[in-house]
């Protein structure tokens, strides 16, 4: 079930859109415990990003961009 | 010496080329605004007065140029080239740049433009985009070396991480800054879909009305409006006031606080994200207690249905097994029955068979007895022989012997002759 990297928003979206659907639906064990088991995938996938500490700062040039770590 | 000749057009050549030799990028001209006019929707006249003297200098420029607004009675310093056109032997000052000069002036023009472009709906409420929640790239336009671009990368750190920031380095006042800024805003919009930011940040710190002019001019004040990435300004300290403020998807009151806009807190966040998988293990747990009540539920009515279905076989059976009784009953009467009709059929045809018997034996005996008893009482013999009753002389031999019956008494006789046709 792994996809290709998402970024933060994507995955807080996903796991926004099953918590809304673990609310409003009449959960199906079977269906539910996928997507439980997905909602995990992800909350730790946004864990992750949010331990990041660093931000990365490019300098926009008039003709070209150049990369500086910060 | 005789004086050279010189036709108009000659002259005025002269003079202007006299003109030109001013060092006028060297100074500005400081004056008060009058007969501020726009003809042909292109070209702005007025005079720039002498504010103690009775003089004053013929200006022009284009509309272009009037980047900010300028009305009568308004101080600016201006630069500009003079010279005379020809053909109305008029002197002008053609304008190349201008300022505004004092506080007054700059806050007039300030609300000048203010009310233009709220009637015009760059300020609209309606037309303000919200941010996106979780940006991954941000434009920043702010001068390199400020404190506000400090304060903000700072901000933004404590608060998120794994972005990336665009920083397009731009002159905040001065002369280059309009354009710095405008450029800057164009170049982020024409970036290619993956590389344009979710969200650019204009900033700067606090500042004078003077300092800040180029976040009131109204080109600036127009790239913030027409930009199609949502556009945070953060300018100065809380009381300072910009257009672009009011252009702005979102107003920050600084460089610190547009950092807050940008970006949620990573501990908010964390908690929310903590709320969430609660709130799904929640509801998984719910469903799988719900199932496990269905799973009881359906278990406690298959049981009762199991039980139903004994109960009523039990019932069928109990009521087999009357039906059964009642049957055997029913067929022992009907043998019964059958029996006894057989009986008292059997009986009557025995009877009958019996009382017949008995009516043909009755019969016989009456006949055998009566009829030839009588016969020979009237006088006739019955001659029998070998048992059998003669009836002709024809199967009589001579020699033959035979019994002759009488009504009292029989005798053997023997025959004599056989043909006997007198009687004796």
């Amino acid at each position: 079930m792994t996809k290709k990297p998402q970024s933060f928003s994507e995955a807080f979206s996903e796991l926004e859109a099953l918590t809304e659907w673990f609310e409003t639906q009449e959960v199906d064990v079977e269906e539910g415990i996928k997507k439980f088991v997905r909602g995990l995938e992800l909350a730790a996938c946004c864990k992750k990003k949010l331990e990041e500490v660093e931000n990365k700062v490019v300098e926009l040039k008039k003709k070209y961009k150049e990369i500086i770590p910060e | 010496m005789e004086a050279e000749k010189l036709t108009v057009s000659q002259y005025l050549a002269l003079v202007n080329q006299t003109l030109a030799r001013i060092p006028s990028d060297d100074f500005f001209i400081v004056g008060e605004v009058s007969g501020f006019g726009v003809s042909q929707q292109k070209w702005v006249n007025f005079s720039l007065k002498d504010e103690q003297a009775d003089a004053k200098i013929p200006c022009f420029m284009t509309i272009y140029q009037l980047g900010i607004p300028l009305e009568d009675g308004m101080k600016i310093e201006v630069r500009g080239r003079s010279n005379v056109y020809e053909k109305f032997g008029k002197f002008s000052l053609s304008i190349s740049a201008y300022n505004l000069v004092g506080e007054g002036a700059l806050l007039r023009a300030y609300q000048m433009l203010k009310q233009k472009l709220e009637q015009e709906g760059l300020f609209d409420v309606s037309r303000k985009r919200a941010l996106p929640r979780f940006p991954q790239t941000i434009g920043l336009i702010t001068s390199a070396g400020a404190a506000a671009y400090g304060d903000f990368l700072r901000i933004l750190g404590n608060r998120f991480g794994g972005l990336t920031i665009l920083h397009a380095p731009v002159a905040v006042q001065g002369s280059t800054a309009v354009e710095d800024i405008v450029s800057a805003f164009l170049q982020f919009n024409n970036l290619s879909a993956e590389e344009k930011p979710d969200v650019l940040v204009l900033t700067r710190g606090g500042g004078s009305l003077e300092d800040l002019h180029a976040f009131n001019d109204e080109r600036v004040v127009r790239a913030v409006f027409g930009s199609s990435i949502p556009v945070v300004v953060g300018v100065g300290h809380e009381r300072d006031e910009s257009l672009c403020d009011y252009a702005a998807d979102v107003r920050a009151s600084t460089p610190s606080h547009a950092a807050e806009s940008v970006v949620p807190d990573r501990r908010d966040v964390l908690r929310e994200l903590e709320h969430h998988m609660e709130r799904f293990q929640f509801g998984v747990m719910g469903a799988v207690e719900a199932h496990r009540h269905i799973l009881e539920q359906a278990s406690h009515l298959f049981r009762s249905f199991i039980d139903g279905q004994l109960h009523r076989s039990r019932l069928v059976m109990a009521r087999l097994h009357a039906t059964d009784e009642r049957l055997a009953y029913q067929r022992a009467q009907i043998r019964e029955r059958i029996e006894n009709a057989v009986r008292l059929l059997l009986h009557r045809l025995i009877e009958e068979k019996r009382q017949k018997n008995e009516l043909v034996n009755a019969s016989k005996r009456l006949l055998e007895s009566f009829d030839v008893s009588r016969v020979l009482k009237r006088g006739f013999s019955l001659v029998r022989s070998k048992g059998k009753i003669i009836r002709s002389s024809e199967s009589l031999a001579p020699g033959g012997r035979i019994a002759i019956q009488f009504a009292q008494g029989n005798v053997a006789a023997e025959i004599v002759n056989e043909k006997q046709t007198k009687l004796l």
